[in-house]
């Protein structure tokens, strides 16, 4: 007995002295040495973190990437690929690879959404002031002239030519952020960095796990108090996109707040029933363009395309203040708000 | 049972509770009070906010423009700036250390720092 209950005290005194080591240990190590970059590009504070030895090859090689795409993409840089297809008055505009791609991309999830996610909303988006800050409430008759614009089928794409209809014009806006941190992963890879996070303005995207191998932890931000975290995720390898109406929002003289996140079908603020969405997935490009889908379309409509694609997580936030995550995620999910949380039933 | 194995017992808890305790304090320690104030990833400023005075004081951008920090009661902000937008003002309070206060124009960040933290 005597012995049985010394070796219990010892595998219990040997189980708290590995839990308290392996965490110095992990920060010993030399090649689990961190290097982190800011960069200021396409109007968002980016934070890039990455391990080992090439790490500070592979944050100089991104941040240059970084700075090329925000040139290609950039709506109001007037060497840009989108600034040369939205004054082409309906001429053909030969874009890089990387705007085709996206391009291709926002057509194809626009047609997975029911044309939640439309490109050609820019002009209304402009009405608003979105763009630039100065907000109005646009009056019925410009609004429903520039809707008439508002069709992204009608964005015509063959490899990498691109035609509009005349006086309509496209913005990114909603997939680049994505695109960029895919590609960042890449750069990544390519100098052979395998664990590395990045956060493009609260978007995280992680190569790998830890140098320690335990899963990132991704904060959420509560959409009710944008200046603190809602929930943690933990992630490995993942794109973490969240698309939420405090982003970017402004109060009109009667009290309505109007917020930047348009619904194709009338032009106004999507207001379905959802303030925050955030989309996990393999592709950070695929996440940011759901992300704004899915807040369009609102709680059914996303409940829907988890049911037609169950490759994504989400996490959807309701405007009666509950909180709302996929099974995926279920073991990931720790929820640090007052909110309730609960699981989607997908029956 | 023979006061040998009563013992062990006692100590087994014991070793448990200090373990515990440990474990408590260790997690405390990791919510830093330091802070770093990183203009262009240069890092201008660390600040352990236990131990800092309440003050208010400016940082130029080489550029043109400021931003005036202020330290009270151990939190830290940016109170007042000629950025356009104002957004590192409304940010309030460093709270998170997942939410930096950033200023975009100025390319100013405060955010929590892990190192200098005293292990």
């Amino acid at each position: 007995m005597l012995k049985k209950v010394l070796a219990v005290t010892l595998f219990l005194s040997g189980l708290m002295f590995s839990g308290g080591c392996s965490e110095e240990k992990a920060v010993s190590e030399a090649d689990m040495s961190s290097s982190s970059r800011d960069v200021f590009a396409m109007d968002t504070f980016m934070n890039m973190k990455a391990y080992g030895s090439n790490a500070d090859i592979a944050l100089s090689e991104a941040e240059e990437r970084i700075l090329q795409l925000e040139e290609e993409l950039s709506v109001t840089s007037e060497t840009s690929d989108i600034w040369a297809v939205d004054h082409s008055s309906g001429a053909a505009v030969d874009v890089s690879e990387d705007t085709a791609l996206i391009i291709n991309k926002a057509i194809e999830m626009g047609n997975k959404t029911n044309s939640a996610l439309d490109i050609t909303l820019y002009p209304v988006l402009k009405e608003w002031g979105f763009t630039t800050g100065d907000y109005k409430v646009p009056d019925d008759n410009t609004l429903s002239s520039l809707l008439k614009k508002v069709d992204y089928s009608k964005v015509h794409i063959a490899e990498n030519t691109v035609t509009l209809p005349k006086e309509t014009e496209i913005d990114l806006g909603a997939l680049a952020k994505g695109y960029t941190s895919d590609e960042i992963m890449k750069t990544m890879e390519d100098n052979g960095v395998s664990s590395a996070i990045v956060s493009l303005g609260g978007n995280v995207q992680a190569l790998g796990s830890k140098p320690d191998g335990s899963n990132w932890k991704v904060a959420v931000r509560d959409p009710f108090a944008p200046d603190t975290d809602m929930c943690i995720i933990e992630i490995a390898d993942k794109a973490v996109i969240t698309s939420g109406n405090y982003e970017r929002y402004f109060t009109a003289e009667d009290g309505t707040v109007y917020w930047h996140i348009l619904d194709p079908e009338d032009g106004y603020p999507a207001d379905n029933g959802l303030v925050s969405v955030t989309v996990i997935g393999d592709c950070g490009l695929d996440c940011d363009a759901l992300s704004t889908a899915l807040f369009v379309e609102g709680y059914d409509g996303a409940v829907d395309f988890l049911r037609s694609d169950p490759s994504f997580d989400l996490i959807l936030v309701t405007d009666d203040r509950k909180i709302y995550y996929s099974s995926g995620i279920a073991d990931c999910f720790t929820n640090i708000s007052s909110m309730e949380a609960e699981v989607i039933s997908l029956d | 049972m023979t006061k040998g194995v009563k013992l062990l017992i006692g100590i087994v808890v014991l070793i448990f509770s200090v373990a515990v305790v440990f474990a408590v304090m260790g997690l405390k320690k990791s919510e830093s009070t330091w802070v770093e104030i990183v203009q262009n990833n240069k890092v201008i400023y660390k600040l352990d906010l236990s131990e800092e005075k309440d003050r208010t004081f400016r940082i130029e951008y080489p550029d043109g423009g400021w931003n005036d920090v202020q330290i009270r009661d151990g939190h830290i902000c940016i109170s007042d700036a000629d950025c356009p937008d104002h957004t590192c003002i409304k940010t309030g309070e460093l709270r998170s250390e997942n939410i930096p206060i950033v200023c975009l124009p100025h390319k100013l960040v405060i955010r929590f720092s892990d190192e200098g933290a005293g292990k």
